[in-house]
């Protein structure tokens, strides 16, 4: 298979979508409609033999007919006419297909031996293809959505590879609810050609992208990925779905039996630098933290909180997974008690006996940034009605404004004048979260993330 | 197919992992003639890809010191073993000193490739899964790591008066698991259990490989 770049797939100049529809309920009129509706500056065609317009886009019969070059061919037709359209694409000179087109190998051996032979097909024509059985992707810098996922979420620098396209789809709606940026989304479908190796690189030199997001249910070939992984620099974060024990069970040896697949794959991926994750909210709650912190160089974190119980929770949170909360030194102790009420703690974790105003978080916050033994902090409120959520906040994000060196993650606790301030966070970069223990988990992934690229000689 | 203990040691050693010296013998007089030739004391074990649990069923006889004790234990063995799998036979081998035991084992994962298992052996792998992995290659640095991993390591390290074993001659074991594993594709499975840790140097004293047909 080629391995050329991917750029006319995911940043094409011209694209066609070959199957599209004028009835809104089929995917073929969502995914034309979706690209000429969010402000794609390239062209655009709808190929129908028997429709006219569509969104007032004029269809042609077939991709031959079209004007100039064509970057990218998604197609819709059904999975028996999918080869026939390929060797269209093919004499055209289409760079790149995108099979939305279900029933290949997800459905059995006969749709095993038709994806061979589009894979077989895409290769002769020297195209890369995204699935088949894909629901598209978004690449939100150059405003293109060339999926059904029905709205666009916020621009970002977090781009997410999904096997999975259902999830995909939701994924962007729950982004757009909590104001989560995104850059690309790709449903891998069959991976028959582009997998998820190829948008590992295409992401480390993608500009937009800043930290990759994957899920994954299993890799087609692993050493590929390890060696594509390997080599990227950027935050990788990964949640590997379908946690099996079947093979397992069918070992021959102790070995066998004991290295079960999903003890693999945590050791894989810690070996090529890609941060396990659980679920989706752990995972975005990492990668907010690494699209937008610098680097954590240690396990060392400083605590400030206007509370003492979560201030404790916030600890031991950091404890249990491996992280210190050590002695401040001499001269941040001394700074900061200064600063607060003869009876407040100035030993870490800072409890600040209830008081949030402005400057006081703010000084404090820029001593913790300051101490040399302090490699990130976080930053707790627990909102008590008395004080106003808002205040602290604007201390954190005003001193992340001014001095950048180390990682801050914001914990505000509460509810609804809390929920204000989170837009602040989002808008101003800060990774907010409504728990300690979630804040714990995206200072651990800071760190994991740096040994990393230390063990990596970077 | 599961090749016998003396073919997998046999190809262990020409991958430069220490094993003890074993032969295969099929009547109780050539283990005695055997025992007498390699030197007293020896271990009598019954050799059959059928019976992987050899002293959980009384299949090894270790610490016999005479050409009588040798072919006692191999009338005894063979005859119980036989009820289990008819073309079991017995392997006579040098009786290994007692060291620390390890399980050093490798697996070809179907996405992964090669991948290399270490663990402290007996109870702690059987019953508390206390072992790290890592997808080959393996250098001597992350054999190390893996080494070090463990939860069992402090024994490893030495306690209460007992003297650290050689870790370097684990990680060599290790090392050389990795590149059997990286140049002979056939090897599917492969378990050194236990693998003797001592003072200094290491032995695999028993081993099973699964072989791709």
């Amino acid at each position: 298979m080629s391995e050329s770049s991917l750029d006319s797939l995911l940043k094409p100049k011209c694209i066609t979508v070959i199957g599209a529809s004028r009835e809104p309920s089929k995917w073929g009129y969502k995914v034309f409609h979706n690209i000429v509706s969010n402000g794609y500056k390239g062209r655009a065609y709808p190929v129908n033999p028997s429709a006219g317009k569509i969104d007032g886009h004029k269809c042609y019969a077939d991709v031959g007919a079209i004007p100039g070059a064509v970057d990218l061919a998604i197609i819709i037709v059904p999975a028996s006419g999918v080869l026939k359209v390929v060797d269209e694409c093919g004499a055209k000179g289409v760079k790149s297909i995108c099979v939305i087109t279900a029933g290949f190998s997800e459905v059995g051996p006969e749709g095993a031996a038709l994806e061979e032979k589009l894979k077989e097909k895409a290769k002769s024509y020297d195209m890369r293809m995204l699935g088949p059985n894909t629901m598209g992707f978004v690449n939100n810098s150059i405003s293109l959505n060339a999926s059904i996922i029905p709205r666009m979420p916020p621009k970002g620098e977090i781009s997410f590879i999904s096997q999975s396209g259902a999830l995909g789809l939701s994924l962007v709606d729950w982004a757009i609810g909590s104001r989560l940026g995104l850059n690309c989304v790709v449903s891998t479908g069959n991976k028959a050609d582009v997998s998820e190796a190829d948008l590992l690189k295409f992401f480390e030199e993608d500009p937009h992208t800043w930290t990759i997001a994957m899920y994954i249910e299993g890799l087609k070939d692993g050493r590929k990925f390890m060696d594509a992984a390997m080599k990227v620099k950027k935050a990788k974060l990964a949640i590997k779905a379908g946690v099996s024990q079947a093979g397992a069970r069918a070992a021959a040896s102790h070995t066998g039996s004991l290295a079960g697949s999903d003890m693999v794959y945590d050791e894989a991926f810690r070996q090529c630098g890609v941060i396990r994750v659980e679920g989706i909210e752990e995972m975005f709650d990492a990668a907010m933290a690494l699209s937008t912190q610098p680097r954590a160089k240690g396990n060392r974190v400083a605590i400030l909180s206007n509370g003492g119980g979560a201030a404790i929770m916030a600890s031991d949170a950091c404890e249990r997974r491996g992280m210190s909360v050590p002695q401040l030194t001499k001269h941040t102790s001394a700074g900061i008690a200064r600063l607060l009420p003869a009876f407040a703690s100035v030993k870490n974790p800072i409890d600040t006996v209830a008081k949030s105003d402005y400057e006081l978080y703010k000084d404090t916050l820029k001593m913790l940034i300051d101490d040399a033994d302090i490699d990130c902090v976080m930053v707790i409120y627990a909102h008590a009605g008395f004080t106003r959520a808002d205040e602290p906040a604007r201390a954190v994000i005003d001193t992340l404004k001014e001095k950048y060196p180390k990682p801050v993650v914001a914990c505000w606790m509460g509810g609804e004048e809390v929920n204000a301030v989170a837009g602040m966070f989002r808008k101003n970069r800060v990774p907010y979260y409504p728990v300690p223990e979630r804040a714990a988990e995206a200072l651990w992934s800071l760190i994991k993330y740096n040994e990393f690229l230390q063990g990596a000689g970077k | 197919m599961m090749p016998g203990e003396v073919e997998v040691k046999a190809m262990l050693a020409k991958g430069g992992i220490p094993v003890n010296e074993g032969y295969a013998v099929h009547s109780a007089a050539e283990a005695a003639e055997m025992a007498r030739h390699m030197g007293f004391p020896v271990v009598v074990k019954v050799l059959s890809p059928k019976i992987p649990h050899k002293s959980d069923l009384g299949l090894v006889d270790l610490n016999l010191c005479s050409p009588d004790a040798v072919g006692d234990a191999y009338e005894r063995i063979v005859k119980k073993a036989r009820t289990i799998d008819p073309d079991a036979s017995a392997v006579v081998e040098a009786m290994a000193a007692q060291g620390t035991e390890v399980i050093i084992g490798a697996k070809r994962d179907p996405q992964f490739g090669p991948t290399v298992l270490f663990g402290l052996g007996g109870i702690f792998v059987e019953v508390f899964k206390d072992v790290s992995i890592r997808v080959a290659p393996v250098n001597r640095q992350m054999a190390l790591s893996m080494i070090k991993e463990i939860k069992g390591y402090a024994i490893l390290k030495g306690f209460r008066g007992k003297s650290a074993v050689d870790l370097e001659a684990l990680a060599d074991v290790i090392v050389k698991t990795s590149r059997l594993m990286m140049s002979d594709e056939s090897i599917m499975e492969l378990d050194m259990n236990p693998v003797m840790a001592y003072d200094k140097g290491a032995m695999a004293v028993d081993a099973r490989a699964l072989i791709k047909d």
